[in-house]
């Protein structure tokens, strides 16, 4: 047998119990942390309640509620639509077939934004894309979407749009039955074609 | 040509220079700035530590400077640390962070084993940062609750914010499932309630929004 075959077995022999000495790493696909860090400065990854609030009443099939509270919170109250993956379990295996997935834009929201955020930063470590945060939370939807207040008379124009809007998105989602204001009711309705052009706004 | 027709000697030394190119390669392979120190996992784990937060009433001991080994960060940019910032702190923008002046300097103060406080307006502006500063092995990091805001609010009675909880988010404000589902009366109820006054504020950043 030629010496050189004997030669180049071993040398790949030799590489390849190299292998079984390599670091383990987890099978999912981090990125680099510097590249977090720079988008984690970027604050385009929050959404409104407003801008949640009209996906959902749009049926927006490519919307995605990860509700990132306990078990027992979410099973109280949830968005309409919302999943339920608690921040403590956001990096188990079972949970993964949620984020990622091509076209989907996931929403984390939790009480207030701060454990949607660190869900964020914690999936985004992981390496997926089109996460958002609703900014301000549940306590916000609240505040805006469930109980919108009326803007005094001096505001600006933008203020009545969203308030008009609100008030629509607070039927839509609570069934209120309002009487009052006719004037206002006959506006959401024509609120439709203007969706586009409302400033969002939160809290 | 088959390889058996290949010259011994030959063979030799190409293995020995493709052996070598690949030790040269990672010998100058360069070494990321940054890794992972902290799994996932422990991370999580690490957002539960009570430890890992600063609360308003330690800035006490830092802005009296009765202790030293605390620095504080200010992590948002340069006009605003100008109009305003908590005494005794230093101005890093959060996207110097990194920069290798500032980097160099915040190892120093990690391997003195300093404790760095970073703050924000409000501490989702400081949270984002201050969690991958803990996730690449910066251990004395921690975040100021409340950030700058509940400082500017509560800055003549800081000591008193020991009692004060309003500065502890994800706590929910409502009964959401009660308030989510009251339909008509909603209307009626709300007119009264505190709300109105946090909308005022807001008013002043009509095109940003946000809570």
């Amino acid at each position: 047998m030629n010496r050189n075959y004997i030669l180049l077995t071993i040398l790949m022999l030799a590489l390849a119990t190299g292998t079984l000495f390599l670091k383990k790493t987890p099978n999912y696909n981090e990125i680099k942390p510097q590249k977090l860090l720079w988008e984690i400065i970027q604050p385009t990854r929050y959404v409104t309640t407003d801008q949640v609030a009209k996906m959902i009443i749009n049926k927006d099939q490519t919307l995605e509620l990860v509700d990132v509270r306990d078990t027992k919170s979410y099973e109280k109250f949830s968005l309409s639509g919302a999943i339920n993956v608690p921040l403590d379990s956001i990096a188990a295996t079972s949970n993964q077939d949620y984020f990622g997935l091509p076209g989907i834009k996931v929403v984390f929201y939790s009480n207030d934004d701060i454990a949607a955020d660190e869900a964020w930063v914690l999936t985004r470590r992981l390496g997926y894309k089109d996460t958002y945060v609703m900014k301000g939370g549940l306590n916000c939807w609240i505040r805006t979407v469930i109980q919108p207040q009326q803007p005094s008379e001096d505001a600006p124009y933008t203020e009545f749009e969203k308030y008009h809007f609100r008030k629509g998105a607070q039927i839509y989602f609570t069934g209120a039955n309002i009487e009052q204001g006719s004037a206002g009711k006959s506006k959401v309705s024509i609120r439709r074609k203007k969706k586009k052009a409302v400033a969002a706004g939160g809290c | 040509m088959h390889v058996h027709d290949l010259n011994p000697k030959k063979a030799l030394a190409t293995i020995i220079i493709f052996v070598i190119i690949i030790i040269l390669g990672f010998v100058t392979l360069k070494r990321p700035k940054f890794i992972y120190k902290v799994s996932l996992q422990e991370s999580i784990e690490l957002l539960k530590d009570k430890n890992a937060y600063f609360y308003p009433w330690q800035l006490v001991d830092v802005i009296n400077k009765v202790d030293n080994n605390i620095v504080l960060i200010d992590i948002r940019d340069i006009f605003s640390y100008g109009q305003g910032h908590i005494p005794g702190s230093e101005n890093i923008s959060a996207y110097d962070l990194t920069s290798k002046k500032y980097i160099e300097y915040l190892n120093r103060l990690n391997a003195e084993g300093k404790t760095v406080v970073l703050y924000g307006n409000d501490q989702l502006e400081a949270n984002g940062p201050w969690m991958w500063f803990k996730q690449v092995g910066y251990e004395n990091f921690k975040v100021l609750l409340g950030g700058y805001k509940y400082y500017l609010a509560h800055k003549d009675n800081l000591e008193e914010t020991k009692s004060d909880k309003s500065y502890i988010l994800e706590v929910p404000d409502f009964n959401f499932a009660e308030v989510a589902n009251k339909g008509a009366s909603i209307q009626s109820t709300t007119k009264n309630t505190k709300v109105p006054v946090i909308k005022r504020k807001k008013k002043k950043t009509v095109a940003a929004g946000g809570c």
